[in-house]
């Protein structure tokens, strides 16, 4: 096979199991003093600055960043120990999980240093939420097709006239790493002349509307700019290389183990009833859902070791992230069929109500981030098939 | 170039003049490949030089299976090498000589009675039929993993000398000879074994499968990939058509995870985890479940020729169905594996998952 789709086998670190210890001993105490309840895909709903206030406290933010900008300096592996504990107890992150996962590796990859110095700090204390400006009303999969577009002023400031949506949480977020045209497109070369800004959401001409998703949740948003003025110094990276930072952000995007965990709260609620019933077809349920979860993560530790030998593992990752997502919306099908259970937001039964958060929740896991086309596109050039 | 490599390239040059061929009741095993293996030691690696084999570590051996599972070679090494070898020698029973097949079954329908025929302890004879044997009548010996002696728990692991015993006639898929075979009063070495012991053995057979499992599914997906590449409609390759490039790329996403969780329980294995049980359960039961995936798609877009015994992909293909019940069905060890993780209560999951691999 394409060596480019297949990583290393992860080292096992043992900094990272004493993490992952310290983390479950913080999420049990958290939950015996009922700050946070579990749900399904919290990554997305789950809002709570406090609760991600006390994880910056605590270390568990900005994990790998250098320490002079608020990091910590341990490795990817230990990052993913803490993400996956956080996602498995179906933990309130969504605050600060853009702003943790690929903003503030972005920063540090391309902005410069009084926006690092500025920026990152908050983002690992956990009081600095971001939102990503990518998708368009009408630029989806196809993002090199994007409109928003950003010019120069007199003063050298950028005005930025269009609208990104999707951008979850932008009405609870700080900023917006946007990406816009700064040249106008040039059809033999549509990847050239898009350029990323650092959005400060608090600027006069942004206006927020929300956009409901199936179960009634506020979490996605339109953000539109009317001549929102950016001063010049809020550029992020090289102007014209949007596309390249672009795509190295979408790497972070796709590597984690939220793209396989976000109903791990609903297995972890049906493996309740399994152990209260006899039947078997539950049992072997369990295991084959079990089995692919595993899998999964070997998958993701992978890519966590690949980040941590300086490696940007984005078709490794683009596959992962396939297998994951579909794993995802399997879990809500295999367990209906062999328990007798109804959906219900309201149910009584937490089963009932884990399946049914599950399932409104069901069409975003194969779209977010990618939809599970492109990824397959990304996996096929890997394959050397285009 | 790695042990390993070195290992793995010498396998391929033998295989390059033992193509695979259709196995049938009077060619139903590769006897020229084996004793190519054999005189070149590759039928003993895994196993100390002290106890008659070739050296080499466990890696090694799973390197050998998985070539030879991508060669969709007729012969019994899988068996050898890492099940009934490394259990035999866990036992403190002697290895039969590594260039004479060895196989191994899980016999539940067998008894066993201690004898002393003033020879010592550890001698026992075998009453009952040996189900489902892999290599079956090519195999000289057998080791069984058999009910203890009445009276006693645990399991008793035995080696029987099959060479002069007659299989039934049957195959699994790929005309791999599963026959029985009948045991009157056959006379065995055997050692007891507690349960987490038997526990242990059963899994490599799991696991061994699951190698070849793995490895046969990539070379599923490469032969796939390539067909694709060669094959042109339209005035296209195949594989420049977007919906064959989402089915390859369904399977590399199957091939990859299996991969992935069957080099993890490799190591489990290699560092005696505790739940080396729940791991090899967990390889088997995910890389059959990529087996419906892959071969479905490979012979999809490989199309009618590779329907047929003409075209190279059946060779891999009816392993792959077959073996994906061997070893223990995927429906029972999915529920070893669902018992085992919840062993500790339902909020003991996400603990054994993050310890298993």
């Amino acid at each position: 096979m394409s060596n480019s789709l297949t990583l290393a086998p992860a080292p096992r670190s043992e900094a990272a199991e004493q993490v992952r210890g310290e983390v479950r001993e913080f999420l049990a105490a958290e939950l015996a003093a009922g700050t946070f309840q579990t749900h399904v895909d919290t990554w997305l709903s789950g809002v709570d600055p406090e609760f991600s206030r006390k994880l910056g406290e605590r270390g568990w933010l900005g994990m790998t960043w250098p320490k002079r900008y608020g990091g910590h300096e341990r490795s990817a592996m230990e990052r993913y120990a803490v993400t996956e504990e956080l996602l498995a107890a179906g933990a309130p992150v969504a605050a600060h999980w853009i702003a943790d996962r690929q903003s503030g590796p972005n920063l540090l990859r391309y902005g410069t240093e009084a926006q690092r110095q500025e920026i990152l700090p908050r983002i690992a204390a956990g009081e600095c939420y971001f939102v990503i400006g990518m998708s368009e009303p009408d630029s989806g999969s196809d993002l090199a097709s994007i409109r928003t577009k950003a010019a120069r002023n007199e003063a050298g400031d950028w005005v930025v006239n269009g609208a990104k949506v999707w951008t979850s949480n932008a009405h609870a977020s700080h900023y917006a790493i946007t990406l816009v045209r700064t040249s106008p497109l040039d059809p033999s070369h549509r990847h050239a002349g898009m350029s990323q800004l650092l959005v400060d959401l608090s600027l006069p001409g942004i206006t927020v509307n929300p956009i409901r998703i199936l179960d009634g949740g506020h979490h996605f948003n339109e953000v539109v700019f009317e001549d929102v003025v950016i001063p010049a110094d809020m550029l992020l990276g090289e102007e014209g290389n949007g596309w390249h930072q672009v795509t190295a952000e979408l790497a972070f995007e796709r590597s984690g183990p939220e793209r396989f965990l976000s109903t791990y709260p609903l297995v972890a609620e049906f493996a309740r009833r399994v152990a209260d019933s006899d039947d078997p077809a539950a049992l072997a349920t369990l295991g084959r859902l079990s089995a692919r979860l595993l899998a999964l993560r070997q998958l993701s530790l992978r890519i966590a070791a690949a980040l941590d030998r300086g490696e940007l593992p984005d078709i490794p990752a683009a596959l992962v992230k396939d297998v994951g997502t579909t794993f995802e919306g399997d879990v809500i099908e295999e367990i209906r069929r062999v328990v007798d259970v109804t959906p219900s937001l309201d149910s009584p039964d937490p089963l009932g109500r884990a399946l049914a958060e599950a399932q409104l929740h069901a069409p975003g896991y194969t779209l977010r981030g990618g939809t599970n086309e492109i990824l397959r596109g990304i996996v096929a050039r890997g394959l050397g098939l285009r | 170039m790695s042990d390993q490599d070195l290992v793995v390239e010498t396998v391929r040059d033998i295989l390059t003049s033992h193509e695979p061929f259709v196995l049938t009741p009077d060619r139903r095993w590769d006897a020229g490949l084996w004793a190519t293996l054999a005189e070149a030691g590759l039928t003993g690696v895994g196993l100390p030089e002290s106890s008659g084999g070739s050296g080499g570590e466990l890696a090694d051996a799973v390197a050998i299976v998985a070539t030879l599972a991508r060669g969709a070679a007729a012969v019994p090494v899988a068996e050898q090498l890492l099940v009934a070898g490394p259990a035999l020698l866990a036992a403190d029973l002697s290895l039969p000589s590594p260039e004479e097949p060895l196989t191994f079954a899980v016999a539940d329908a067998v008894t066993v009675h201690p004898v002393d025929n003033g020879d010592g302890p550890g001698r026992f004879t075998v009453n009952g039929t040996v189900t489902d044997l892999a290599w079956a009548g090519v195999a000289q010996h057998v080791a069984v993993l058999a009910p203890a002696p009445a009276g006693l728990d645990g399991a008793l692991l035995a080696v029987i000398d099959a060479s002069r015993l007659e299989a039934t006639d049957a195959f699994n898929l790929a005309g791999e000879p599963r026959g029985s075979l009948v045991l009157d009063q056959a006379p065995a070495s055997g050692a007891l074994l507690t349960e987490a012991q038997a526990g242990e053995v059963r899994a490599r057979f799991a696991l061994a499968r699951a190698v070849q499992l793995a490895a046969a599914l990539e070379q599923v997906l490469a032969w796939t990939v390539q067909y694709a590449g060669e094959r042109h409609q339209f005035g296209r390759a195949l594989g420049k058509f977007q919906a064959i490039q989402m089915e390859l790329a369904e399977m590399a996403g199957e091939v990859t995870a299996v991969a992935a969780l069957t080099d993890a329980a490799v190591q489990a294995l290699d560092r005696g985890a505790a739940d080396v049980v729940l791991a090899a359960a967990a390889a088997k039961v995910r890389a059959g479940a990529a087996v419906e995936v892959v071969a479905r798609l490979a012979h999809q877009v490989h199309g009618a020729i590779g329907f047929t015994q003409e075209h190279r992909l059946h060779h891999l293909t009816r392993r792959l169905w077959s073996w994906r019940d061997e070893g223990g069905s995927e429906l029972a060890w999915a529920r070893v594996l669902g018992a085992g993780l919840l062993a500790e209560g339902p909020d003991g999951l996400w603990p054994t998952l993050t310890r298993v691999v």
